[in-house]
């Protein structure tokens, strides 16, 4: 299979350069419309903050990964970038490294299954750009099939990862349903965003957000449909809320012990929950003392994380297992392909041969003959064929060694020069 | 079939130590595949258990309820199967192991010390005595859940508290799912004592003629049922949450456990059997 892969991510260059090769929706499809037909006959482009990649069966024997690397570098200009910041697979490889990426474990946050997605939407923009033909298709049915067995079958995917994703996780442990619960997040940067958005998507109840700035925590409220507190008195309504997470840049603590005891008092001591996700603290940690106060900091969310991270990576094994697994069924499919053709254009050989050698000889038989010739001629020809066609389909219905079969079909096409004279089965395929 | 009650007898201790070791097993390593299969030993080891206790009833021509060894048969069975109903009910799974092996412990001594009495009063043959017990049990059950469930609300109350994130911070359900479990425990252990409390004044001055209301046995369960009456009110009225309902659950249990043993086992009197 000639199917190839150039990578640009995480494992091969610094951020800088790969924000730089970043490919929005539009420059993907731009992309794909040049490339169709003159760099590649059918194809895939992935394109995320941590990495780009062009997948994709080359349109012509000369095409190489210096062509797409070109290419690619035509369309999106980098200066600084060198050859050493791309990885090139070909065949096999390239089916694994799809595998890998799909289920996460060639993610900078393992098990990130964001990355499922962004494939399968990958997949989606190169059919809607007629990029996908019929080995493409194949390839992402089997990808998709692979980045579901990875989610459902092991646990790479499993518990929160980021701190603002523990913290909600954390929440999780002491609420059973959110839809009932009030939140409050005080700082509308970018880490109170995400944890809000995590609430939101959740499904909390009621979300307020309150930032010194109102335009922030304007845009952030507008943004998950939220309420906002203004933050000269967002003290005054604190023990409404069941969940406060905080995450300003305030040097000092902006809530004491004295205001989470004042608000439990008035909560009548229902459980609260309070996360400090800023650095410097906000929260005053010594609150963790009263009754029914649940507080973490970033240190403790972090043991969380931590955790979970080193649960999915005990998971990588079984993940590769299942990318072997489904990349051998993948190339057995392929192989199938070849062997269906390798076995008629064999038997053509041969028929041609025969048919040939009749013709120039059959003068030499009477008529009675020549039909018994026919017979005894297409007798011997079956007979000489048969050990290797039952051979090749042997190595279609039980050969786990995909490697072994390719080799074997490739030594029979080259020793009777099938696929010389004419077109190859998988180019004939390419073309479907 | 006295054999076969007698195989059974020997069966089910190992059924209940199997599926506790199964459930144990999950809660431990967390595994996909066991976490649907392990109901079915659950549900496997009950309804042998129904058939035993069945197979006694007509055996023996009496409710399984005339001795000690009994009662613990039939308490093992009631704390599993409200378990069971109450795993199907909530799709709450990772509590099992602490539920199971109070009746793996009820049905090993059951099962070590029963014997085949086929002589009893005629009293113990009485139907409503049976039902009288039985809603007795269940109701007892019910209060070893509650305090089984605020248990184990204590303890992740603390690993929270303490940032502790280990099997326990894993396993078990949210905070709010245990406090719920234990109440809805406790108010089943709580309406089937006071449906047994009712047969037994309705019930017990006509068969027993020695029948005393001053009867420590009945005193220590009227006590028990007050406790949760005012602990289940406190809740419903908003009073009281969280902790301290969890632990009045954990202290009407140990009065519960405390009351009966000593009106068994210390006090003589008509309601006594064994």
């Amino acid at each position: 299979m000639n199917l190839l892969a150039l990578s640009i991510s995480h494992n091969s260059a610094p951020v800088e350069l790969r924000e730089a090769l970043f490919l929005q929706k539009e420059e993907i499809d731009e992309f794909i419309n040049k490339a169709k037909g003159n760099l590649l006959t059918e194809g895939l482009v992935i394109s995320t903050c941590n990495r780009t990649e062009i997948y994709g069966f080359p349109a012509g024997n000369e095409i190489g990964f210096e062509h797409v690397l070109k290419f690619l570098l035509s369309r999106k200009p980098v200066p600084q970038i060198k050859n050493e910041h791309f990885k090139n697979y070909f065949s096999k490889d390239a089916v694994n490294h799809l595998f890998r990426v799909i289920t996460g474990i060639d993610s900078m946050l393992i098990g990130d299954n964001q990355i499922y997605h962004q494939v399968k939407d990958s997949f989606l923009i190169s059919e809607r750009n007629k990029f996908s033909g019929f080995l493409m298709k194949r390839l992402f049915d089997a990808a998709i099939k692979t980045g579901k067995r990875a989610i459902s079958e092991t646990e790479i995917s499993e518990g929160a990862v980021t701190v603002s994703y523990a913290a909600v996780q954390l929440v999780e442990k002491i609420f059973s349903s959110l839809n009932k619960k009030a939140a409050l997040v005080i700082g509308a940067g970018e880490t109170g965003e995400i944890a809000a958005k995590h609430l939101k998507e959740k499904g909390i109840g009621k979300l307020y957000i309150t930032n010194r700035t109102l335009e922030k925590a304007e845009k952030v409220a507008g943004n998950l449909n939220a309420k906002i507190i203004p933050f000269g008195n967002f003290k005054e309504f604190l023990n409404e809320y069941d969940i406060v997470i905080s995450a300003t840049r305030s040097e000092g603590f902006i809530l004491s012990k004295d205001d989470i005891r004042l608000m439990m008092k008035k909560r009548n001591y229902s459980p609260t929950v309070l996360m400090d996700i800023a650095v410097p603290r906000d929260i005053d940690p010594s609150v963790k003392e009263i009754d029914y106060v649940f507080y973490n900091d970033i240190d403790s969310l972090n043991i969380i994380v931590e955790q979970n991270l080193a649960k999915r990576k005990d998971e990588i094994p079984k993940v590769e297992k299942i990318v072997e697994e489904e990349a051998a069924a993948f190339f057995n499919w392929y192989k199938s392909l070849e062997i269906a053709p390798t076995i008629k254009n064999l038997r053509d050989i041969f028929e041609n041969i025969r048919l040939e050698e009749i013709n120039k000889n059959k003068n030499r038989f009477n008529p009675e003959d020549q039909e018994k010739l026919e017979i005894i001629t297409k007798r011997i020809i079956n007979k000489i064929l048969h050990q290797p066609t039952v051979e090749l389909k042997k190595l279609n219905e039980t050969g786990n060694n995909s490697d072994e079969a390719s080799m074997k079909i490739s030594i029979i096409r080259d020793l009777f020069g099938i696929g010389k004279n004419s077109v190859a089965p998988n180019e004939k395929e390419d073309n479907i | 079939m006295n054999s076969f009650i007698d195989l059974l007898n020997i069966l089910l201790p190992f059924l209940y130590a199997l599926t506790f070791t199964i459930y144990s097993y999950n809660f431990m390593k967390g595994d996909k595949i066991l976490i649907n299969s392990k109901r079915l030993f659950l549900f496997i080891t009950l309804l042998l258990h129904s058939i035993y206790l069945i197979l006694r009833v007509i055996a023996f021509d009496h409710p399984p309820i005339t001795n000690v060894f009994e009662i613990f048969t039939v308490l093992a069975f009631s704390v599993c199967f409200a378990y069971f109903i109450l795993e199907l009910h909530t799709d709450i799974r990772g509590t099992g192991p602490f539920i199971i092996i109070i009746s793996l412990i009820f049905q090993i001594i059951s099962s070590l010390f029963i014997e085949d009495l086929v002589e009893v009063k005629e009293v113990l043959r009485s139907n409503l005595l049976g039902l009288h017990v039985f809603s007795a049990l269940i109701g007892y059950a019910g209060i070893t859940m509650s305090a089984i469930y605020g248990l184990l609300y204590l303890i992740l109350y603390k690993e929270i508290k303490l940032n502790k994130f280990g099997l326990i911070f894993n396993r078990l359900p949210n905070l709010e799912i245990l406090e719920r479990l234990s109440f809805y425990s406790a108010i089943i252990g709580f309406v089937l004592l006071s449906i047994a409390i009712l047969i037994g004044i309705i019930w017990l001055p006509t068969a027993f003629p020695n029948f005393s209301y001053i009867d420590p046995k009945l005193i220590g369960t009227f006590l028990v049922w007050i406790l949760y009456g005012i602990g289940i009110l406190s809740k419903v009225f908003g009073k009281w949450q969280g902790k301290r309902v969890v632990v009045f659950s954990i202290v009407g249990f140990v009065i519960a456990i405390l009351s009966t043993t000593l009106s068994n086992f210390l006090a003589q009197s008509f309601h006594s059997f064994y």
